[in-house]
């Protein structure tokens, strides 16, 4: 169940599927209660049935569904207004002027206090409406922006330019940015030369210790250029340096030489 | 509320069919979730995640309620996301949800099934093992990897 300190993820998983026995979830639970880890980790797994359950196909919600929940709110916010006490016949003796003066502001009050509760409800539910639209907009601003980026970095129609000294005639570059923590790499290459038939070059990337890690085929175009967009890496290692062989197609799992280009890495900036 | 219920309604509807398969008591089990958001939003907390995929996973569990005919398992208020990066507002994009479907798709059969099981049927891991005819480690294993496989589809 646990590994002697904290809960495993497998069991952290069952768990916020609800799909552990009554007595499984117990020790589980006493052990959330005092652990911030696992129960971070229990909210990932749960962000992560999130998305399992928005997978499913939409269906139409039936017909009337949205009027019958808003007859049941304002049935609801009525049923907070307090009811009259008793109904007073019409033979019953006159109330003492003492009664007829407090009931009318007992019934303003009771009504103040309806009308503030309600309005809290509706300025609540206004507040995690906008705060879910702000954080909406700005997702969408940002898949928008990265994707216009990548269409730049990647289309086949864009130039790549290589400015360099006008007494340096063009020489094969790479340009390469990568994000460790994210395991993220694009390769940005101009002026290859072209490769022989049954070749590709190969991207590495140097770890500051191990072997180096392969992240990315490629070949160029005929005008030499040649980009290598997030290729699948392992998150978290520091890179030393990048280099580019030549291997044949299909990639190797150890550079072999010569190695065509390299760059070392400046310090990590995250 | 009308614009929260117009927004989401959709999709709380489908997790509650997708659990129960019946319209009447889907529409239930929304309605009944939507009404306790409108008699208490703080169980919602707004930092954590986005409401759409608050909203999925209660519908989820409640649905399940449903179907086992038991009382609410956990308050709402224990459903608790991770902070609002991976399933927060882009979850509710449709390229995002049509992402999510893939993944499920290219899952191998096994865990796919297993998590299906357990997450859409409300079978216990023990009553998979059973069903399957398969270790409970085995049963365990496979949710967590499939999971995890969503989990680092949304993670780059």
């Amino acid at each position: 169940m646990t590994d002697g300190r904290h809960i495993s993820q497998e069991d952290l998983a069952l768990y916020a599927m609800q799909a552990l026995s009554p007595g499984e979830s117990a020790p589980i639970r006493v052990h959330l209660a005092e652990c911030a880890l696992c129960r971070a980790e229990l909210a990932e797994f749960t962000g992560d049935l999130a998305l399992v359950a928005m997978s499913v196909e939409q269906q139409p919600v039936p017909e009337g569904a949205r009027q019958r929940f808003l007859d049941r709110i304002a049935a609801d916010a009525a049923s907070t207004q307090p009811a009259p006490k008793s109904v007073i016949s019409i033979d019953s003796p006159r109330p003492t002027r003492r009664v007829a003066v407090w009931i009318p502001w007992a019934a303003v009050a009771a009504l103040l206090l309806v009308s503030v509760a309600l309005q809290w409800r509706v300025i609540s539910l206004n507040k995690v409406l906008q705060l879910q639209s702000t954080q909406i907009a700005e997702q969408t601003a940002a898949n928008a922006r990265a994707r216009e980026v990548l269409d730049v970095l990647t289309a086949k129609s864009a130039q790549h330019v290589l400015l360099t000294s006008a007494k340096t005639p063009p020489s094969p570059t790479a340009r390469a940015v990568y994000l460790p923590s994210r395991g993220a790499l694009i390769l940005q290459a101009s002026n290859l030369n072209p490769i022989p038939i049954g070749k590709v070059y190969e991207l590495w990337v140097i770890p500051s210790s191990g072997a180096p890690i392969p992240a990315g085929l490629f070949t160029p175009d005929a005008s030499g250029s040649a980009s290598v967009v997030l290729p699948e890496l392992p998150k978290g290692v520091p890179a030393k340096a990048f280099g580019v062989t030549i291997e044949n197609a299909g990639g190797s799992a150890t550079p072999t030489a010569p190695i065509i280009l390299s760059g070392a890495a400046p310090a990590a900036g995250e | 509320m009308a614009d929260l219920f117009d927004r989401y309604s959709g999709m709380a509807y489908s997790v509650a069919m997708r659990v129960v398969n019946d319209s009447a008591q889907a529409e239930d089990v929304m309605q009944d979730v939507f009404f306790q958001v409108w008699q208490n939003p703080k169980a919602f907390v707004s930092d954590r995640g986005s409401l759409g995929a608050w909203l999925a996973v209660v519908v989820r569990n409640r649905a399940i309620d449903a179907v086992r005919r038991r009382k609410p398992s956990d308050p709402v208020e224990d459903v608790v996301l991770p902070a609002a990066t991976n399933v927060a507002a882009e979850v509710e994009h449709r390229t995002m949800i049509e992402q999510v479907r893939k993944v499920m798709k290219d899952l191998p059969p096994e865990q796919r099934e297993s998590v299906e099981m357990a997450f859409f049927e409300g079978l216990t891991h023990a009553e998979i093992a059973e069903k399957k005819g398969e270790p409970l480690g085995t049963v365990k294993t496979r949710i967590r990897a499939a999971l995890i496989t969503v989990r680092k589809a949304f993670q780059t």
